[in-house]
């Protein structure tokens, strides 16, 4: 049976749709981090609130548990990459569609379909939160500048989970990448803070929600975190197709 | 003894456990050595407040191995095989070999002690002799009495992780949230500034066994205490899961 190009990328992303959303753990992990994430929005907002200067926006308040939750988003990814690895079900995707390259390129986009209403979930609800606490000792703000940056968070997060996903299908197994992503995100980089240069994945994605405090030298604008994070991405799953389409399954 | 030579066999045939003793060995030598950089000028000034906690400073962030170590030794039992060999669960035959549920616990749990002691003597020499060569001259002086509450805190914190496995079954959970609590943005510090309620979490207790803080309420005795008030009442209920969970549902 022969099927239109686009008619079959369609039926290809509704598999991996399919596939995803099925997947045991996603679901809890997209609510337990939604409600781990509304746990530390409270605990950042009182922190703030104890903390009367007043130096941090609403926003960045509500945002600050970004920084834990985005690990759920990595998790994400790398189960949705290593899923296919745990059992066997590769060897069963793979006779189903043959097409490697456009069958990874479908999980992708599969990710990023749910992530990224879930992740503009989260950050709203963050957000939200801390406006709420705080409504009547701060000023409003600017609504146009609150869209902007939910919608920074939210490209974020999905950037961060399809990363993973990318590399964990570099990977192949769920533990290392586990282990290397999140050691890297929450150990490395804060550790090593200054030494590393700024253009990482996070340091550069940081910039996409938080804005720079006046002091930093290299501040750079959401635009370009945007597009430095975006290359990242771009870069692991290129390389992830790349050795997907020469590996042995 | 015999259950404790075979679960010894069990963790060093996990190719798991490599990355975790490689962790282990490096990541505390690593983070000491950054700080050592960084604080170097402060130090050789004379007017650096963190003097004590050179090089301890990594053992308490270096933590990253032992809990690889933990939560591995339990989630390879619950693995499932992937369908070509069975499908099997690794527990199966453990507790088919040794009967006793109580005994391949126990067994598991001294094995994985055993192990991280030794990870942890090998951690402190090697974190000992980078501080050296960084600081030279004004390196302090490592007290018996704080490196052994070093050893103390790796061993607890395996078994946190161990028993924390056995309840989850998974590694992902566990494993996210320890190695994300064993970093500087740790949940433990951000609870701690809103209630004091977050001094008796077993990190931050643990850590008063051998870090000089400024905000300390424990004594290095109280601390360790309570740390292992945690590790045994989470083995505790572990145990109790252990003993009467279905083998492998």
């Amino acid at each position: 049976m022969r099927v239109s190009s686009g008619r079959k990328f369609t039926k290809i992303l509704g598999a991996e749709l399919d596939k995803l959303v099925t997947l045991p753990l996603i679901g809890f992990i997209l609510i337990g981090s939604f409600l781990l994430n509304l746990v530390l929005a409270a605990a950042f907002t009182s922190a703030g609130q104890q903390d009367s200067a007043g130096t941090q926006s609403m926003l960045e308040l509500g945002l600050a548990s970004l920084r834990y939750t985005q690990a759920g988003y990595i998790i994400l990814g790398i189960l949705a990459a290593c899923s296919e690895y745990s059992g066997g079900q590769i060897r069963t995707t793979l006779t189903v569609i043959p097409w490697r390259g456009l069958q990874l390129s479908a999980k992708h986009l599969a990710l990023a379909i749910i992530t990224v209403p879930a992740a503009f979930m989260i950050a709203a609800s963050g957000v939200l939160y801390s406006l709420f606490r705080m409504s009547n000792t701060a000023a409003g703000i600017d609504i146009g500048t609150m869209i902007k940056t939910l919608a920074g968070a939210a490209g974020y997060l999905t950037l961060t989970a399809l990363l993973s996903a990318a590399i964990g299908s570099l990977l192949g197994r769920t533990t290392p990448a586990v282990v290397l992503l999140l050691g890297y995100y929450f150990v490395v980089s804060p550790l090593a803070g200054e030494l590393l240069p700024g253009y990482l994945p996070d340091t550069a994605g940081y910039s996409m929600y938080m804005h720079p405090s006046a002091g930093e030298i290299n501040a750079r604008t959401p635009i370009e975190g945007t597009g430095i994070l975006m290359l990242w991405t771009l870069l692991f799953i290129t390389a992830a197709l790349v050795l997907y389409r020469k590996r042995d399954a | 003894m015999r259950a404790f030579q075979a679960e010894l066999s069990k963790l060093f045939s996990l190719p798991g456990i490599w990355l975790a003793v490689l962790i282990g060995a490096v990541a505390p030598a690593g983070i000491s050595a950054l700080d050592s950089i960084a604080q170097k000028e402060d130090i050789v000034a004379g007017i650096s407040t963190r003097l004590p906690e050179a090089g301890f400073i990594g053992l308490v962030l270096g933590v990253q191995g032992v809990i690889i170590l933990g939560v591995l030794a339990v989630s390879s039992e619950y693995l499932t095989e992937s369908s070509e060999s069975g499908a099997g669960h690794q527990i199966t035959t453990s507790l088919t070999a040794v009967p006793s549920r109580i005994h391949v616990l126990l067994a598991k749990a001294g094995a994985v002690a055993v192990i991280s002691i030794l990870q942890c003597i090998f951690a402190i020499l090697t974190t000992v002799s980078v501080t050296h060569l960084m600081l030279g001259e004004y390196t302090p002086s490592f007290e018996g009495s704080r490196l052994l509450g070093t050893v103390c805190y790796w061993v607890f914190t395996a078994l946190l992780a161990f028993a924390f496995t056995v309840l989850t079954k998974n590694a992902l959970i566990p494993l996210a949230v320890l190695l994300i609590n064993s970093s500087l943005v740790s949940f433990s510090v951000l609870l701690s500034k809103i209630t004091k309620l977050a001094y008796y979490l077993p990190d931050r207790a643990g850590a008063e066994m051998f870090m000089v803080m400024g905000d300390r309420i424990h004594t290095p005795f109280t601390g360790g205490l309570v740390m292992f008030g945690w590790v045994a009442v989470l083995f505790i209920i572990a145990a109790i899961v252990f003993l009467r969970r279905d083998v492998a549902a």
